[in-house]
């Protein structure tokens, strides 16, 4: 650690001493004016703190019933999945959690899917770590886990760089290679995305030339073919922090994504089947996607049957 | 009749007016900024309420930093609007008739609700002790010495463990 880096973090532990001392009685504020004083480090230090504490000052109500309600439901997540092994389709969940080698195929094959209540992260054969998204699945080949097929939903991919590797991602006829790199690929029966967050991978897909995508850039399939375009690196997989992140992407792509964390199916009317969509919604427990989806786009929600469908907003 | 305490308040803010410059200038590094902020108190400090106030002093100096807190936050969040939206406006279905303040909550509610998000799994990952005295403390309200007692710990080890949480908190929200 650097002398540097070091009085950064004595100031931030003088910068929370401080903030508690502010919150008793009898404050020294003449102490606190010169130790302000005495470094302008000191006052950018001291904001940071001050805003973590009002954020969780604002939002005090909401933070502690979400944490309330986070703790029995993972023990009853738990319980749920015992009593699925115990209940009979006990071949289908030790497929699912630990994977059965084909004896009659030449390489093994293992599948991988995460059910709809949460993500799973899975370490692969030489330093291919995925974390799969809820309600999604994949496919591993190879005794060095060298074909990795996303069979539906997202995955993100963080891959050790090693020339020697050969490492394709498939996603029904999109193929992913040349890989070393961190990225997330979403993928259901009428679109295609693949968001880079470090490095650079291929794309070939039947009826386009090979596609390079590098770090801060994503591929979109769409009615029109495939896209190239911008986006934040740290908006990719930007899920595994609780959010939904999208840079132009088209809303069919969306809905799904709302239909896997939701647990409903979400269609779209044909109307709106082209348009695109950017913007960030919060998962949450992905009750409430749907409702932000609309009032960002200006859409309107009409529940039906097994789900909801988007539509226009009636004309006022 | 409160004019009483009203004047108190007055009467303190022009005794430590030069004293809660210097606190703002500390706080903001910037002239115009502090006169305003100064300003700014000065009129809070004529529609204040409240019956006569014990130490005008330190209850000034709450006054001014708790502006000095609201607009670091304003800002804060312009930027993160900014960031996220600016160049996205026609994104939005018919951004451009629908009333500006209207776009404005909805993009407040999403930043509330992802601050919210970030919080709370933030919280939810702290080491368990410094989980227990987080939630105690900011959560519950006690004060660092309740918390102590309630814990059976050290009042250093709960300033210890705040510390923890508050580093780890700041941490996930500037991510």
């Amino acid at each position: 650690m650097t002398a540097r880096s070091n009085s950064e973090k004595a100031m931030l532990d003088q910068a929370v001493a401080w903030a508690a001392a502010l919150e008793s009685d009898d404050v020294d504020w003449d102490g606190y004016m010169a130790w302000l004083e005495a470094d302008p480090r000191h006052r950018a230090a001291f904001d940071s703190i001050a805003l973590v504490s009002a954020a969780v000052d604002d939002h005090r109500a909401e933070i502690t019933s979400l944490i309330a309600a986070q703790a029995p439901s993972k023990a009853r997540r738990r319980v749920l999945r015992l009593f699925t092994y115990a209940g009979g389709s006990i071949a289908a969940a030790i497929a699912l959690m630990v994977g059965v080698p084909l004896l009659w195929s030449p390489q093994p094959v293992r599948s991988y899917a995460a059910d709809a209540h949460g993500s799973r992260d899975i370490a692969l054969a030489n330093g291919i770590h995925v974390t799969l998204s809820p309600s999604s699945s994949i496919t591993v080949r190879g005794k060095d886990a060298g074909q990795v097929e996303l069979a539906s939903g997202e995955a993100y991919f963080d891959v050790r760089h090693d020339p020697a590797r050969s490492l394709t991602v498939t996603a029904g006829s999109y193929r992913i290679s040349d890989i070393g790199t961190r990225f997330s690929v979403n993928f259901t029966r009428t679109a295609f995305r693949i968001g880079v967050a470090d490095g650079t991978v291929s794309v070939s897909s039947p009826g386009s030339e090979d596609v390079q995508v590098s770090a801060g850039h994503q591929l979109l399939s769409g009615s029109d073919g495939l896209t190239l375009s911008s986006v934040a690196s740290s908006d990719v997989g930007s899920w595994r922090q609780g959010r939904l992140s999208y840079s132009n992407t088209p809303l069919p792509l969306v809905a799904a994504d709302i239909s896997r964390y939701s647990g409903k199916a979400v269609q779209i009317d044909p109307s709106l089947e082209k348009t695109h969509f950017s913007g960030t919604l919060v998962i949450g427990d992905g009750s409430r996607l749907l409702a932000d989806l609309a009032i960002l786009m200006g859409v309107e929600v009409h529940s039906q049957e097994n789900g909801a469908r988007i539509g226009t907003a009636a004309p006022r | 009749m409160n004019l009483d305490g009203e004047d108190r308040l007055e009467i303190a803010y022009g005794v430590h007016r030069a004293d809660l410059m210097r606190l703002l200038m500390a706080r903001t590094g910037d002239r115009t900024e502090a006169e305003d902020l100064l300003q700014e108190l000065w009129l809070k400090v004529q529609q204040q309420p409240g019956g006569p106030v014990e130490n005008g002093r330190a209850y000034l100096f709450r006054m001014a930093q708790n502006l000095v807190i609201d607009r670091l936050r304003e800002r804060r969040r312009r930027m993160e609007r900014e960031r996220r939206w600016s160049d996205e406006v026609t994104d939005f279905a018919r951004a451009g008739i629908e009333p500006a303040d209207r776009r404005k909550t909805a993009e407040d509610l999403i930043l509330d609700r992802e601050e919210i998000a970030t919080l709370t799994s933030a919280i939810t990952n702290l080491p368990e002790g410094a989980r227990r005295v987080f939630e105690l403390h900011k959560l519950q309200g006690l004060s660092h010495g309740e918390v102590a007692a309630h814990l059976g710990i050290s009042k250093s080890g709960v300033e210890k463990h705040m510390a923890v949480a508050m580093k780890y908190l700041r941490r996930a929200l500037m991510d």
